[in-house]
């Protein structure tokens, strides 16, 4: 359907000259009321040519106003209810005291008033709670952002040593020992910077009451270097400074390291090439 | 007034509502009349019966249907085109004309102070040979477009686009008035 063309072949004007049979009316009706468009051109239309037959019109005399009232006068009604321009709301009204209506909507404004405080209150305390639950929600999280940060400073910082620090690999193994034969530690060791890192390739899992505990070797015999954990596995463990050492090895000792280490309990050593 | 709240209280033949009813319409309503019917006294006459006729059909208009000026409007037109088949009217009435109705009025000087002149001539303005037809034939003749048609050999869709062309014309001038 065009409604274009509808709108433009005139059919809309003869309808409101009221030339249309009333076949072709109720067909106009009915597209007026299934497009908007429609609709819109037939009331601008309708308004313009109560427009031009206002301009052109002329206003009747008195006297024709006065018969033609005459000839509806048994047909008027005369009441006081409808005037133009008022809603018809007169009538008789009962007179009450004005303290009474003015009592009685004072009342309604009060529960109105109340009802509503109730409801905003409630609205505020459950706001309250919210607020509250996201609060305690965002500490957390602040927390663990915290703890990502400084675990990502920890190693960024180790990187930083590992490639900026003239580091030595030394494998430490157990395969020439009898505790465990597939045990595996790497040990990076910077003798200026006097570092020492490890990373656990293997060992195994030990119980509560020991701990694995890292030797230098050197020249002064066997200094413990720090406890390492065996769960940390690939990862970096920062293990105390040592200058001269020839060999490195891990004992299993009691919970906490030893003076000495408990040389039938070696697991793995490596020796510095 | 609302056009509902004023359909109301005709319904209920309320004195003040068709009293309502006069005061915004009859100036429009005697307009279409007397446009065609030139005789003062008969487009009065006329215009009283029309009048009449609308508060006690009320009941048969229907919103639905379209808006209470337009029926209104259409029970004017009617009447007055009814009267112009009949024998009271000489036959000199439908000459009508735009410029009779303007220039009628305008040396009529008991009548001109009730009437736009000027602003029926700017009305008028910009409507091309073919629309100053039509819109002597229809709106001061009291033409139909299957008349007009039928009278001078125009095709029936022609007559339609040139009264909407025509309308166009008085619609744009009507709003710079």
């Amino acid at each position: 359907m065009d409604i274009q063309a509808y709108i433009t072949s005139g059919k809309l004007e003869l309808y409101l000259l009221g030339e249309l049979s009333e076949l072709e009316r109720a067909e106009v009706v009915s597209m007026a009321d299934k497009f908007p468009e429609i609709q819109k051109e037939l009331d601008e239309l309708e308004d313009a040519i109560f427009a031009i037959d206002e301009l052109t019109g002329k206003t009747p005399s008195l006297a024709i106003k006065t018969k033609i009232f005459d000839s509806l006068n048994l047909e008027l009604i005369e009441e006081k209810t409808i005037k133009p321009g008022m809603a018809p709301v007169e009538g008789k009204v009962v007179p009450i005291s004005p303290w009474k209506s003015f009592a009685v909507a004072a009342s309604i404004v009060a529960v109105l008033a109340s009802a509503a405080a109730i409801f905003y209150a409630s609205k505020f305390y459950e706001k309250e709670q919210q607020f509250t639950a996201l609060l305690q929600e965002q500490s957390v999280m602040a927390g663990n952002l915290n703890q990502v940060k400084l675990d990502f400073e920890q190693n960024e910082n180790q990187l930083d040593k590992l490639l900026t620090g003239d580091f030595r690999l030394v494998k430490l193994k157990g395969e020439s020992l009898n505790m465990q034969k597939d045990a595996s530690v790497n040990l990076f060791w910077d003798q200026s910077a006097k570092e020492v890192f490890i990373a656990v390739n293997n060992l195994n899992e030990l119980s509560e009451e020991f701990d694995y505990q890292l030797w230098a070797i050197g020249d002064e015999g066997p200094i413990g270097i720090g406890l390492v954990n065996e769960g940390m596995k690939m990862t970096l463990q920062q293990m105390q400074a040592v200058a001269q050492a020839g060999t490195f090895a891990i004992t299993i000792e009691p919970k906490g390291g030893s003076e000495a280490p408990t040389l039938d309990k070696l697991v793995v050593i490596g020796n510095v090439a | 007034m609302e056009e509902q709240e004023l359909i109301a209280g005709l319904r209920a033949k309320s004195r003040k509502s068709t009293e309502y009813l006069y005061e915004k319409y009859s100036r429009a309503l005697f307009g279409v009349v007397s446009r065609i019917i030139f005789d003062k006294d008969i487009a009065e006459e006329v215009f009283h019966d029309s009048f009449v006729k609308i508060i006690q059909k009320i009941e048969s208009y229907d919103e639905s249907k379209g808006r209470l000026y337009t029926w209104m409007a259409n029970i004017c037109r009617n009447s007055a085109i009814d009267k112009t088949r009949s024998k009271e009217i000489s036959q000199s009435n439908k000459t009508n004309t735009i410029d009779d109705f303007v220039y009628g009025f305008e040396s009529n000087s008991d009548t001109l102070d009730q009437v736009n002149a000027i602003g029926v001539k700017e009305l008028m303005n910009d409507l091309n040979e073919d629309q100053h037809f039509i819109i002597d034939h229809i709106y001061f003749k009291g033409y139909t477009h299957s008349e007009i048609s039928e009278e001078f050999g125009i095709p029936l869709g022609t007559v339609k686009s040139r009264v909407r062309a025509a309308i166009q014309v008085l619609k744009k001038n009507i709003d710079s008035i």
